[in-house]
């Protein structure tokens, strides 16, 4: 059977500082390597919402203050109910740094009303104020949720000044082993609502987290063609050295 | 008047110290100390010029020094200038104070000096420049210098506060740097390019400014030079692209960066009344500065190195020498603070453009990373080698004679390949 997926792309254009696009990047060659046919739709504010429904896999990237607040009004009213929807249906996802908050119930500035978010996770991020440190480092984790991945180890680059709090209906995705992780105090890093995963390692968390990718995949394959569907091993000797090359850095 | 006797005199001692020491900390500890003594001391000395002209901007900033450089001493002036790892404010200071004489007076007509983008408003806060140029900005080391917008926010909050002696040279394709000039009573000069060569009708993924500095819209861009520079206008609130009054200069070196470097440099120039002849002639005589193109010869071979540091800037050595006939590429990265820490920004690079044809050599502290990048692009022969020196060597060595090698280097590692190449040691 030829399998097929589409990926939904949000905002490229203004949620994609960090290198975001080596997670589309990941996705996309890992599924060609195997054989299975991919598209990638970019949604940005000019596509209206019926082109969101048609996707399997969702990213969402990291962005500057300005472009974020740009793309807010349209993520909150328009594309976030959807998606949230969709996640509820459990189609896999993935947000990372400014769009894991923005994804949360609401985002509180040190001075200033809260800026509020798509509350498609259960979390909220706060802004501990200037004299607080920004979490600026490489940095590594231990998966704990979900149990496919459990275990396994993630390493990434954070940068964020906000400090993120998970609600009861989130669960953490990771143990931190370098780095600040969620919020630099209860040594949790990122968050996981049925098959959607946040996390602050910002950019290109794939490439190097290629097992998490996989995981996407199956699950989005899984869902579209309601049967488990073993993916075929790949060669990744160059994922495993630069994850490698990491931790040994690091820890 | 003591103050700033005492203030040179230290600073001039512990320069002379740290060079005699080999300490390494010449380029900046000086300027720092002399600060401290006479918070003045940058105005006071920047006062006996002629004329101070300060270069702000992401990339292009150390070859526009130098073309202005050349065209001003083609001009019979003497002109002083600070070293790209100097272009802080103490950085600044100690450049003017190793060509000044104890008694504060100065052995030039003009000093050009090399802003740090963070830097640039305490450098304004210190001295009213001539001249300002701002060339563009681009996403660059995201974790020291912070979001390209933020940095605009400074910017206009620092031009604000100068003086009408101040004028300002812009970059009219740059959406956000031609804003500048938008609100500010200076007078001002916009510099672009108007020439219909290496004009693109859509964008590459690493593109900062789309959306209108005034009403943030979406600009409609009727044409793309490179990154988000070109002819752009708001369609809701009619802000537009102004027409620059200098363009089309033709520039002593390749590569569409350097167009904009040249019109920079003429802008700055006819703004300092220099004669049109004379502009043409000392662009003619500009050579590849430090690191930036600059030719050497190693082992019997010849050497193309570029800095790329950003993806805007990476982007456009690549494009450079891939239009120069590369078939010998080696890219390093590297991962220290001048540098920037994080290097998620290689993934915004398009290096999809490399030829599969191409002789291709990764390195640096984050080569692994370089790896996995370039196995993404869909590349599938290179060579990896973590240690530079032997990186260098296995480039050079797979190269037919009469062919150039063209090094692609963040900073650190554009350092390190100089020693490595003029035979000293890497630390």
């Amino acid at each position: 059977m030829n399998y097929k997926l589409t990926i939904a792309w949000l905002y490229p254009d203004l949620m994609s500082t960090y290198g975001d696009r080596g997670n589309i990047y990941c996705l996309t060659r890992r599924c060609q390597w195997r054989g299975i046919g991919v598209s990638v739709l970019p949604i940005t504010l000019e596509n209206n919402k019926q082109d969101l429904k048609k996707t399997d896999l969702i990213f969402m990237g990291g962005a500057q203050d300005r472009q974020q607040r740009v793309a807010a009004d349209d993520f909150i009213q328009n594309k976030g109910p959807i998606l949230k929807e969709m996640i509820k249906k459990n189609i896999p996802a993935l947000f990372v740094c400014a769009a894991y908050q923005a994804a949360g119930h609401y985002y509180k500035p040190y001075q200033g009303d809260p800026i509020p978010g798509a509350s498609i996770f259960d979390l909220h991020t706060e802004h501990p104020g200037d004299q607080k440190q920004r979490l600026i480092s490489n940095c590594a984790a231990k998966i704990i949720n979900p149990t496919g991945l459990k275990g396994i180890t993630i390493v990434g680059f954070e940068n964020h000044g906000g400090r993120t709090y998970l609600g009861p209906k989130m669960k953490p995705l990771a143990e931190v082993l370098a780095g600040g992780g969620n919020n630099g105090d209860d040594g949790f890093e990122g968050g996981i609502c049925r098959n959607a995963i946040g996390s602050y390692y910002h950019g290109p968390f794939l490439p190097k987290n290629w097992l998490v990718a996989d995981w996407l995949i199956g699950r989005a394959l899984e869902k579209k063609y309601g049967k488990e569907i073993k993916l075929s091993l790949l060669p990744d000797s160059e994922e495993k050295q630069a994850h490698q090359a990491i931790l040994e850095k690091i820890i | 008047m003591i103050r700033q006797y005492f203030a040179i005199l230290i600073a001039k001692l512990v320069w002379k110290i740290s060079t005699l020491f080999n300490l390494g900390a010449g380029g900046t500890w000086p300027g720092e100390l002399a600060l401290a003594i006479d918070p003045f001391l940058l105005k006071k000395l920047a006062q006996k010029l002629k004329g101070t002209i300060v270069i702000a901007g992401t990339n292009g900033k150390t070859t526009t020094s130098l073309m202005v450089k050349t065209i001003l001493e083609g001009a019979g002036f003497k002109v002083i200038s600070n070293s790209s790892g100097a272009n802080l404010v103490n950085g600044v200071v100690s450049s003017l104070i190793q060509i000044s004489s104890i008694s504060g007076s100065l052995n030039g007509d003009f000093a050009i000096l090399e802003a740090d983008e963070n830097a640039l408003p305490a450098i304004l806060d210190n001295l009213s420049p001539d001249l300002l140029v701002c060339l563009n900005l681009f996403r660059d080391q995201l974790d020291r210098y912070g979001e390209v917008d933020i940095i605009t926010e400074k910017w206009q909050k620092a031009i604000r506060k100068l003086t009408q002696k101040t004028k300002l040279v812009l970059n009219s394709d740059d959406p956000q740097i031609a804003f500048l000039g938008k609100n500010a009573s200076l007078k001002t000069i916009y510099f672009g390019l108007n020439d219909k060569i290496g004009q693109k009708k859509t964008f590459e993924h690493a593109t900062d400014s789309l959306f209108c500095p005034s009403c943030g819209s979406r600009l409609k861009f009727s044409a793309v030079y490179y990154s988000h520079l070109g002819w752009w206008q708001c369609l809701k609130c009619d802000l537009k692209r102004p027409s620059p009054q200098i363009f089309n200069w033709d520039s002593p070196l390749p590569g569409l960066y350097n167009k904009y470097n040249t019109q920079a440099a003429a802008a700055s120039a006819k703004v300092l009344k220099i004669d049109e002849a004379v502009i043409k002639k000392g662009l003619k005589r500009v050579r590849p500065a430090f690191g930036r193109q600059e030719e050497m010869e190693y082992m019997g071979r010849f050497i193309k190195l570029m800095l790329s540091k950003n993806p805007a800037g990476f982007n456009e050595s690549l494009r450079t020498a891939l239009d120069l006939k590369a078939n010998n590429l080696l890219i390093v990265l590297n991962d220290r603070i001048p540098d920037g820490r994080d290097v998620s920004w290689i993934w915004d690079v398009d290096f999809e453009m490399i030829p599969a044809s191409i002789h291709l050599t990764l390195s640096g502290d984050r080569a692994y990373d370089l790896g996995l990048r370039i196995k993404y692009s869909g590349l599938k022969n290179y060579l990896l080698e973590t240690d530079l020196q032997k990186a260098v060597k296995q480039a050079v060595g797979m190269q037919v004679a009469g062919e150039k090698l063209f090094i692609l280097a963040t900073y650190s590692a554009m350092l390190d390949i100089r020693k490595i190449i003029s035979g000293k040691k890497i630390l």
